[in-house]
């Protein structure tokens, strides 16, 4: 039988894709779909129920919606997203795209300084930062609000979470930065020419043409990020390990402790569920604002 | 058409023949370790082991053993947390490839791992192995599960007590007399408080402090309660009764009146302050330890050690709340054989191998545990250890609590319920349905009695 072009070209686009789907199942549908099954059992890693894991219904989500622990992560997950992710990352990134889309002197130093944390694996990062803020009077902030006359603190226990947020937050800044400046480029300047010529303020034109013509890459930016910072699991167990007393236990951490610590995979494996579905509205919601076909 | 579709096909086919070419070097990879393993001459025995003191305790006792044996013996360094290196030791387990030998971290671990079918029985090796019958009667019981038979190995024992500073409280002009009760140690805190303005007395609690909330704080205060045993003969778990509850009461009183470290607590490695820091300073009097203490954390082998441990640190037994005195005994890293590893004889005798006085005496020196059998005394090398010496003489006197399938999960619950209390959340009553309700949860209504 001969194929006509068009059913051949759709063919070999589905080769090509083929590799990719393959290792997208592997790695991603299938434990996907292992977890969604084990959430539903009340396998652990010791005990009985290592051995002869039962099916359980929906026993785990039960217990899920009635625990203070997962509802408690889960407004500190928020918070931790919309501090360092949402405000943090994207105003300064996007103050960082606009600064260094000027000639200004050092200009490669700073884009250097900005993108440099991006480049650091996570737990690198979190031991970089335990040198800072751990160790009461002996930590480098310390020393440094030292010398401006302020009191030494134990900033990983009396302000945890705004740690947190600030780390996450430097080292985050490249990312948004870039998309930013990609967004920039790629507004006309014959628009910002003509708004200059009608008598436009910087400000009227940051707020009337910069931001509305970046609206698609804020909201992919928004995306990515949100889905990122949520699913964030190294950086905040090396500085906090969810502590003290939970302030910092972001829902990758929670889930980690249900299922390595108290060894329930069941339990763990249903609060991951839950956030992924958590996950896939978010990015619904966001796609929807941004009209993306995908 | 034909030139595309073969492309296609070609694009397939190398991509088809990658992944099997991968499938077949990884086979013919463990196909190479099965032939090296099958020789007796370089059988290799894998053991996992954690925490530097010991990896190094272990390197001592491993020439002698490979010369006794004629085996290969390759450590598997694990993380060295507690709970961190059980996470992956039983991550491994249940994905079928931990190493031949490990340990559990206490006793109260052991019988959820036989449940979950992770250890081989080693009954039969050890009542016929010639030390079996040096062996402690406790460490024999301790290591004895509920169905009469030995599933792990009790090398080393935990003798834990309370410890203070004699030098600090005799400056203050304390006594330093046995506490008699629960009221008389509470009094004799608030006078330390008092007098010298430190903190007087640190039970481990939380749930970053994982296992040791339980093992090595709240547990030591059972034998002396209402509830004296917390595995019933059945099985079940006595959490209800009057004595939990007041042990909860006295967590509650030293962190209503401020005479423990809260904090420390809260955060990551909540041992870290208090036990390397505090006590040694004289910011914290009086703690709950094991004779680890004299060697690892205040001793010759701690990095801010106390002078003179010995004569400055004292101990007290631990008072019961209405009169008398316990010494906890419990096992410390039980030696058990992974019931699917591929030698199974040889890793029973390496596991005996490692309960032989002279492995025993290098774990002591550089870890500073009670080696489980009596003829360690006679070994020239224990008795230059003299911190541990007169410990050893009083082992028979300890107690122990009975363990039972599901004792991982009180341990955790007691963790949870010590955070709730720290964190002022609730009351002692409050903290034990706490417990309760988590073990209910997990392993069903009829776990609790």
């Amino acid at each position: 039988m001969t194929m006509t072009y068009e059913t051949r070209m759709v063919w070999q686009n589905r080769l090509l894709l083929a590799p990719a789907l393959v290792l997208l199942a592997c790695f991603i549908l299938i434990p996907a779909g292992a977890a969604i099954y084990i959430s539903f059992t009340n396998e652990a890693l010791s005990g009985f129920a290592a051995s002869h894991p039962q099916f359980v219904g929906l026993k785990n989500y039960v217990r899920l919606f009635s625990d203070a622990g997962f509802w408690n992560s889960l407004i500190v997950t928020f918070a931790f997203v919309f501090g360092s992710s949402i405000v943090g990352q994207f105003v300064l990134g996007l103050a960082s795209a606009l600064a260094l889309s000027r000639p200004i002197r050092f200009r490669r130093v700073f884009n250097a300084a900005i993108l440099l944390p991006n480049a650091v694996p996570e737990v690198v990062a979190g031991f970089i930062w335990i040198s800072m803020l751990a160790g009461g009077q002996y930590s480098t902030l310390s020393r440094i609000v030292g010398l401006f006359g302020f009191a030494p603190q134990n900033w990983l226990e009396s302000v945890p979470l705004l740690m947190i947020i600030v780390v996450n937050t430097w080292r985050g800044i490249a990312f948004a930065m870039i998309l930013m400046t990609s967004g920039l480029s790629a507004v006309p300047a014959e628009v910002y020419e003509a708004a200059r010529m009608d008598g436009a303020t910087p400000q009227q034109i940051f707020w009337r043409i910069t931001l509305p013509l970046l609206r698609p890459t804020i909201f992919l930016y928004m995306l990515v990020s949100t889905a990122g910072t949520i699913a964030i699991f190294g950086l905040i167990y090396t500085l906090t390990r969810g502590g003290p007393g939970g302030a910092t236990e972001i829902i990758g951490i929670y889930i980690y402790n249900q299922s390595f610590t108290a060894y329930q995979l069941g339990y763990g494996s249903a609060v991951a569920v839950i956030m992924l579905g958590v996950s896939v509205a978010i990015g619904a919601v966001y796609a929807r604002v941004l009209k993306v076909q995908v | 058409m034909k030139a595309i579709v073969l492309r296609a096909g070609v694009t397939v086919g190398l991509i088809a023949g990658a992944i099997l070419a991968a499938i077949v070097i990884s086979r013919a990879g463990m196909g190479s370790r099965d032939t090296a393993n099958s020789g007796a001459a370089t059988l290799t025995i894998r053991i996992a082991e954690h925490q530097q003191p010991r990896i190094d305790a272990l390197n001592k006792a491993i020439p002698r053993i490979e010369k006794q044996l004629g085996v290969i013996i390759e450590v598997v360094e694990y993380p060295a947390p507690e709970k961190d290196y059980l996470s992956k030791l039983l991550t491994e387990l249940g994905a079928g490839n931990a190493p031949d030998l490990f340990t559990a971290n206490f006793d109260s671990d052991v019988p959820d791992m036989v449940s979950a079918g992770y250890l081989a029985p080693i009954t039969a090796e050890v009542k016929a192995w010639d030390g079996y019958r040096q062996l402690f009667d406790v460490a024999k019981k301790l290591s004895t599960s509920a169905d009469g038979q030995i599933y792990a190995l009790d090398s080393m024992l935990l003798v834990q007590q309370l410890y203070y500073r004699r030098d600090l409280l005799d400056k203050a002009g304390i006594s330093t007399a046995q506490p008699t009760s629960w009221k008389d140690l509470l009094d004799r805190a608030r006078e330390i408080k008092a007098k010298t303005g430190k903190y007087a007395l640190l039970l481990p609690a939380g749930i970053s402090w994982g296992p040791g909330a339980f093992n090595e704080g709240f547990a030591l205060f059972v034998p002396g309660s209402k509830t004296p045993q917390i595995a019933n003969d059945d099985g079940s778990l006595n959490l209800n009764g009057e004595g939990v509850r007041d042990i909860f009461r006295l967590y509650k009183t030293l962190i209503d009146e401020d005479l423990m470290p809260i904090q420390p607590l809260l955060g990551p490695e909540p041992w870290m302050i208090p036990k390397y820091t505090m006590f040694p300073a004289g910011d914290l009097m009086v703690t709950t330890c094991g004779t680890w203490c004299y060697i690892y954390d205040w001793g010759k082998g701690s990095r801010n050690p106390v002078p003179e441990v010995t004569k400055n640190v004292g101990t007290w037994a631990v008072p019961g709340m209405d009169g008398g005195a316990s010494v906890t005994i419990s096992g410390s890293s039980p030696w058990a054989v992974n019931a699917k590893s591929a030698h199974l004889d040889v890793a029973k005798k390496v596991l005996l191998a490692l309960c032989s006085v002279d492995a025993m005496v290098d774990y002591a020196g550089l870890i500073g545990n009670i080696p489980a059998r009596k003829d360690a005394a006679d070994n020239k090398d224990f008795q230059a250890l003299t911190e541990l010496v007169p410990v050893l003489e009083n082992v028979q006197n300890g107690t122990f609590l009975r363990s039972a399938p599901g004792y991982s999960v009180v341990s955790e619950g007691v963790a949870r319920a010590t955070e709730a209390l720290l964190r002022r959340q609730t009351d002692a009553a409050g903290a034990q349905a706490i417990l309760v309700k988590y073990v209910n949860d997990l392993l069903g209504d009829n776990a609790v009695r």
